[in-house]
């Protein structure tokens, strides 16, 4: 028995010639290209984005910039500023912060506690139609409830209404990401905790609180950022664009007129004149870097954190 | 376990801190002296104040915790790995601390938000940087609270306890119920944000359909205009399909461009800066584009190709809502991509299939669910998106086809409605058609996130 050598069963190959076929992927090249066009129109966006606010602020910055941080609002294009705005929205970003631990424990319950209970499967379902709400209509609850309902405790149209309105439409936000980070911790330090005799309790508080805390601090941060940039329920709520009292006093800060930033630019940016352009694009910058650092804050407190942890 | 320093080191730490604080605050007060505050009030009231504090807070809490005296209640200076702080950490922190404590006198009785808002960035900052075992938690509580009881850097050293000690022990178990307990009443909170929307919402809705002057004939009018009791709301639902589908436009081609160039194309170095570029889009707020959409996409992109568009257009609002879908559909349709398996890749470039072949007839079709996901997402953002059309689209009631001219969309409405009067708790049936806006938007929206849930869960393929 003779195979047949292996020669008679190659077939010869023109490398070249496939090259020259490779060469000619006509729909791959296009494809490529309009993959490369859009990512290349994307970062014109985001370029743009940038570019359109640091020239528009270029007047004000150089000539009055910290008299534009710290004047309030005013009809006088030379004299209006954000001062208002920046003490409402960080006044808001601190209301919205003390109601963190509520979303990080029900994100700890979803995670820890949670049994396929119809009580489980009802916070799980609400927490995920919650997280897409618009905005607004958190305003018409913050109306009902915080505006109207609740007038004698929040003062009506204050910066605490709209605080804990926002607070609340970030919840989901919150409960969302720490409930990502409490999943990624690995069982065997539950297991491990457990089996030297911890409590869940204790279990949460000295191994799954800790080794989730760089995800929690991260989706709480993102949180903020997203409660600075707000408007909307603002907007609902009674936020005004436009007032002179109640600017000295800490007191009467809380209980009376308010406005945020955001705020500040819908109502600069809604000029027809054109010499309120300057005005909405520096409150834009300030607002942008408010939300920079903030997120800033949160990649470097997450590289800190992680790096203490070992993981 | 922590080992406890040698008792000489903990005390010439503690003994130094102090000196460093009194040296620090007399460069601080010729400073104030000699230099007027370019930015603020830190007027020396203020000074003196905090320095009171700091003086109050060195002599009794610190000592108490951080001298041989503190090496009994078990507490000392540490960093992280449970050595004790080197002076110059101390120092810097002290410093820090100050920092922390003369904020508050600045924001509350000055109520000079700016000024004490970066002392306290940078002071917490440096607090971080330098504090020991505590230092995240300092950060988060804002350093304020932590700093007020002075524990900052401190750690506790566990006293040891048997199993017989600790086995049923009524107080751990009662915490542990409590605990329990608590959060799942932090559960039910959104539980009950969601029945307390569902229910004002509707309440009020019903109260405009059901008031005296309504009848069903002033839903469908020509033009949208609360005060006269007109409530066509054929006319918002025009421009709200105008400006989602323009958003949809822009958003999907380039959110799904950029997610098959993440996804199929780019290297993993490539990735590495294009994603997070891509992403920042997502974190700007929506003021910020509606401006834009007007500042510059009208005059730059869209007045050149359409000679007619108005100042503010629902064009515009659209291309503006569209950029801020554009990392929605770019980040959800790249997470459904990447999860097709690389086998699926391979038999296919197995079988000689080109890149744009495997991409398109094989990594689509298999991420075809998470792609619709994305798609209905994004839908149902851009029915909800607000600042944007409210600065953007010119929020005209008259009824309006022609997307180069001003419009009004639901949301729009809604917020005219809520910005419009001066006060807003008012009543009557123009603040009422604010509830019944809510309660449509509340529904479409609902019913989308509800179809994105079904598709994704029914048409995921299992691999």
């Amino acid at each position: 028995m003779t195979a047949p050598s292996p020669s008679t069963r190659t077939r010869t190959v023109d490398l070249d010639a496939l090259r020259a076929r490779r060469g000619a992927d006509v729909p791959g090249q296009l494809f490529f290209g309009l993959l490369v066009l859009a990512v290349v129109v994307a970062f014109a966006m985001v370029g743009s984005v940038f570019w359109s606010v640091v020239d528009g602020a270029s007047d004000i910055v150089t000539e009055r910039f910290w008299d534009f941080l710290s004047s309030p609002s005013s009809s006088d294009p030379g004299k209006a500023g954000v001062a208002q705005g920046i003490r409402g929205s960080l006044l808001i970003a601190l209301i919205v912060m003390m109601t963190f631990p509520i979303g990080v424990a029900a994100a700890i319950y979803l995670e820890e506690y949670a049994e396929d209970t119809w009580a489980a499967r009802l916070i799980q379902v609400t927490v995920r139609n919650l997280a897409g709400v618009p905005s607004i209509v958190y305003g018409l609850l913050g109306l009902a409830v915080f505006v109207q309902a609740l007038r004698g405790i929040t003062g009506g149209s204050t910066v605490i209404s709209g605080g804990i309105t926002i607070a609340i439409l970030v919840l989901p936000v919150v409960v969302i990401t720490s409930g990502e980070a409490v999943r990624a911790v690995p069982g065997s330090l539950r297991e491990g905790a457990y089996g030297l005799g911890a409590t869940k309790w204790e279990v949460i508080r000295t191994q799954i609180f800790p080794a989730a805390l760089p995800g929690i601090l991260t989706g709480t941060v993102l949180a903020v950022g997203r409660a600075l940039g707000e408007a909307a329920p603002l907007l609902v709520i009674g936020a005004v664009a436009f007032y002179t009292t109640g600017n000295n006093d800490f007191l009467e800060q809380m209980q009376g007129a308010f406005t945020a930033l955001p705020m500040n630019i819908a109502n600069f940016a809604k000029e027809p004149a054109e010499s309120w352009r300057g005005h909405a694009a520096t409150a834009s910058l300030v607002l942008l870097i408010l939300v920079f650092v903030v997120n800033l804050g949160a990649i470097v407190a997450r590289a800190r954190i992680s790096k203490k942890l070992g993981n | 376990m922590v080992t406890v320093p040698a008792l000489s080191s903990r005390v010439s730490a503690a003994a130094v801190e102090p000196i460093v604080f009194v040296s620090v605050a007399v460069l601080i007060a010729l400073v104030e002296y000699f230099v007027s505050s370019p930015i603020g009030d830190f007027g020396p009231s203020n000074f003196w104040l905090a320095f009171l504090v700091l003086v109050v807070w060195n002599g009794w809490v610190f000592p108490q915790s951080q001298t041989a005296l503190g090496s009994l209640t078990g507490q000392y200076v540490a960093m992280t790995d449970g050595s004790p702080a080197s002076p110059v950490t101390i120092a810097i922190r002290q410093l820090a601390r100050f920092g922390v404590l003369y904020g508050i006198p600045v924001l509350v009785l000055d109520f000079n938000i700016v000024p004490a808002a970066a002392v306290w960035v940078i002071c917490g900052l440096v607090i971080f940087r330098t504090a020991g075992n505590r230092a995240p938690w300092d950060f988060v509580a804002g350093t304020i609270v932590v700093e007020g009881f002075g524990s900052v850097g401190m750690i506790e050293l566990p006293e040891l306890k048997t199993a017989a000690d600790l086995r049923l022990d009524p107080a751990r178990n009662r915490q542990d119920r409590v605990a329990g307990r608590a959060m799942f009443l932090a559960g039910l909170v959104s539980v009950l944000v969601s029945a307390l929307i569902v229910w004002n919402i509707f309440i009020e809705a019903w109260a405009f359909v059901s008031a005296d002057d309504f009848s069903w004939g002033i839903l469908s009018g020509r033009g949208w205009f609360p005060r006269r009791g007109e409530f066509d709301v054929g006319t918002l639902f025009v421009g709200t399909l105008w400006v989602t589908g323009i958003a949809m436009l822009v958003a999907a081609p380039i959110g799904l461009g950029v997610a098959f160039y993440l996804s199929e194309y780019a290297p993993s170095r490539v990735r590495r800066i294009v994603k997070p570029l891509i992403e920042t889009l997502a974190s700007i707020p929506s003021v910020v584009l509606g401006f834009f959409a007007i500042s510059f996409v009208t005059p730059n992109v869209l007045e050149p190709v359409f000679t007619e568009i108005a100042f503010q257009s629902i064009l515009a609002a659209g291309v503006g809502v569209g950029i801020l879908t554009v990392p929605i559909v770019a980040s959800i349709s790249e997470d459904a991509m990447r999860a097709v398996p690389r086998e699926l890749r391979e038999a296919s470039y197995g079988l000689g299939g080109r890149k744009v072949t495997t991409a398109l007839r094989v990594v689509f079709p298999a991420a075809l669910s998470g792609i619709s996901a994305a798609m209905i997402v994004a839908i149902s953002r851009a029915v909800g998106e607000t600042m944007v059309v409210f600065i953007a689209a010119g929020l005209t009631g008259i009824f309006n086809t022609n997307p180069l001219d001003p419009g009004q969309t639901i949301t729009g409405a809604m917020a005219s409605l809520g910005a419009g009067t001066d006060e807003v708790a008012g009543v009557g049936i123009a603040f009422q058609s604010l509830y019944f806006l809510g309660a449509l938007l509340f529904v479409m929206t609902l019913l989308l996130n509800l179809v994105s849930d079904v598709i994704v869960r029914r048409f995921r393929q299992v691999y």
